[in-house]
């Protein structure tokens, strides 16, 4: 049975699922795409920039991102930054996720116990 | 060179998006590959080898079209459809074959026969063919209409609205279904095909065909429209299985535009032909009631066509209105 190949999709799906909520979080302040990926890189929080790129457009076009062009520096560069509504968003999303990963560990944890026990 | 491989990357991605996203696409991936670039090579010109690496890391270019088109309809007939669409192309299929060749047949017994017997097979290999890519074409229409407007089907939409499992009188069965779509087919087909297929027989031997071909074929779409307006009502009957309340409208509506359809077609055109009712007339010696049947044939024909039609409807609305009360009733 292969189990990397298992693991790997299933930690991928995982972190669909918060994607939306840490680029929400790190835009509270303008940043371009690539900006972001190295960001995330160093918190060692690999993201695809094929897969952050159209995820902020999409963000975009639902009114939780704004953007801006800055074309006064050699490479033009678009600024995305949090919109009211993307603040709304994330508030209750993040309390959402607080709770709901506190209940995930404290079951893990028993789990790993019993295991154990 | 490379950043003419950079270009094209660039324009097989964005030449799909909608024209509107288009450039702002393409001058952001175009800063994002600068930037990639600069990651990895530092100070240093980029080399070819280099560009490839990036753009392989980024993808394909179908990929990231993908994730930049969203997660809207991808494709022209979906889930929960799609497995509707190949029940009802199946049987619409095998109804234009059976059809088709049931028409063929007809007129080859009418007389309208090829020198060789090959030919005719020919003949009859191209019809079927015809009768399965127009089959094709109508119900995979229909179905993508369907899907893309999100016509629910029966039974798709939540607990509250689970059709009840039908009891077996409340069942219309594939076969009657599958009856009409035929007659359908054969009606369309032996019309345009071979209308000299309907003839009078004097004693003498005379042949009067009953209807001017040059007529019937002048007013092709008309009686291409009478057959699929039948074989809509059909189709959805196939698709729910029992008398709904669609069902009904639609064979309503169906049944109201067919008759409009025969009499645009029967009241306004000449169809029968006039030879035929003189030889006819001149055979029954002129009895008075069968020359005013005779000369008014067409009207006679319309008016047997709007009874059909409008017992259909009325059987239609009844049963649905039966299998309604039971189904309240439960």
């Amino acid at each position: 049975m292969d189990h990397d190949e298992i693991i790997s999709g299933l930690i991928l799906e995982l972190r669909r699922g918060t994607l939306i909520l840490l680029v929400l979080n790190q835009l509270q302040k303008p940043k371009y795409g690539y900006n972001l990926v190295k960001e995330l890189k160093e918190h060692d929080i690999p993201i695809e920039a094929n897969t952050l790129y159209p995820l902020m457009r999409r963000l975009e076009s639902q009114g939780l991102l704004k953007s801006e062009w800055d074309t006064g520096e050699a490479k033009p560069r678009k600024y995305y930054s949090i919109t009211e509504d993307g603040r709304i968003v994330l508030k209750r999303a993040r309390e959402n996720w607080t709770a709901f990963s506190g209940k995930v560990d404290s079951l893990l944890e028993n789990g790993e116990e019993d295991s154990n026990g | 060179m490379d950043s003419e491989l950079i270009r094209r990357y660039i324009y097989a991605v964005t030449k799909r998006l909608p024209r509107k996203s288009r450039e702002d696409v393409a001058k952001e991936l175009n800063t994002l590959i600068a930037d990639m670039l600069e990651e990895r090579c530092g100070q240093v010109l980029p080399t070819e080898k280099d560009v490839r690496v990036v753009l392989t890391e980024l993808g394909t270019p179908a990929e990231l079209y993908d994730q930049y088109s969203g997660e809207g309809k991808k494709c022209l007939i979906g889930p929960p459809y799609y497995a509707t669409y190949l029940y009802v192309l199946r049987i619409v299929t095998i109804c234009a074959l059976i059809g088709t060749t049931l028409a063929f047949a007809l007129s080859v017994i009418a007389g309208e026969r090829e020198n060789y017997w090959f030919l005719e097979v020919f003949k009859w290999i191209g019809m079927l063919f015809s009768a399965a890519v127009a089959a094709f074409a109508f119900v995979t229409a229909l179905f993508a209409f369907f899907y893309h407007k999100e016509i629910p089907l029966d039974g798709s939409t939540g607990l509250d609205n689970l059709p009840p499992v039908p009891e077996k009188r409340d069942r219309i069965s594939k076969g009657e279904s599958i009856f009409g779509i035929v007659i359908s087919v054969v009606f369309v087909l032996v019309l345009l095909c071979c209308p000299q297929i309907f003839c009078a027989v004097t004693e003498n031997g005379e042949v009067y065909p009953v209807f001017h071909p040059q007529a019937i074929r002048g007013t092709w779409y008309l009686i291409v429209f009478f057959g699929l307006a039948g074989i809509a009502g059909e189709a959805v009957k196939l698709m729910d299985g029992r008398y709904t309340r669609r069902v009904m409208i639609t064979v309503i509506v169906s049944d109201l535009l067919s008759g409009i359809c025969a009499s645009w077609w029967l009241l306004g055109h000449e169809l029968v032909n006039a030879e035929m009712i003189e030889a006819l007339l001149g055979y029954t010696q002129s009895n008075e009631v069968v020359r005013i049947l005779f000369t008014n044939i067409q009207l006679l024909l319309w008016g047997l066509i709007l009874v059909v039609l409008v017992i259909d409807a009325v059987t239609v609305a009844v049963k649905t209105g039966r299998t309604e009360e039971r189904e309240e009733g439960k």
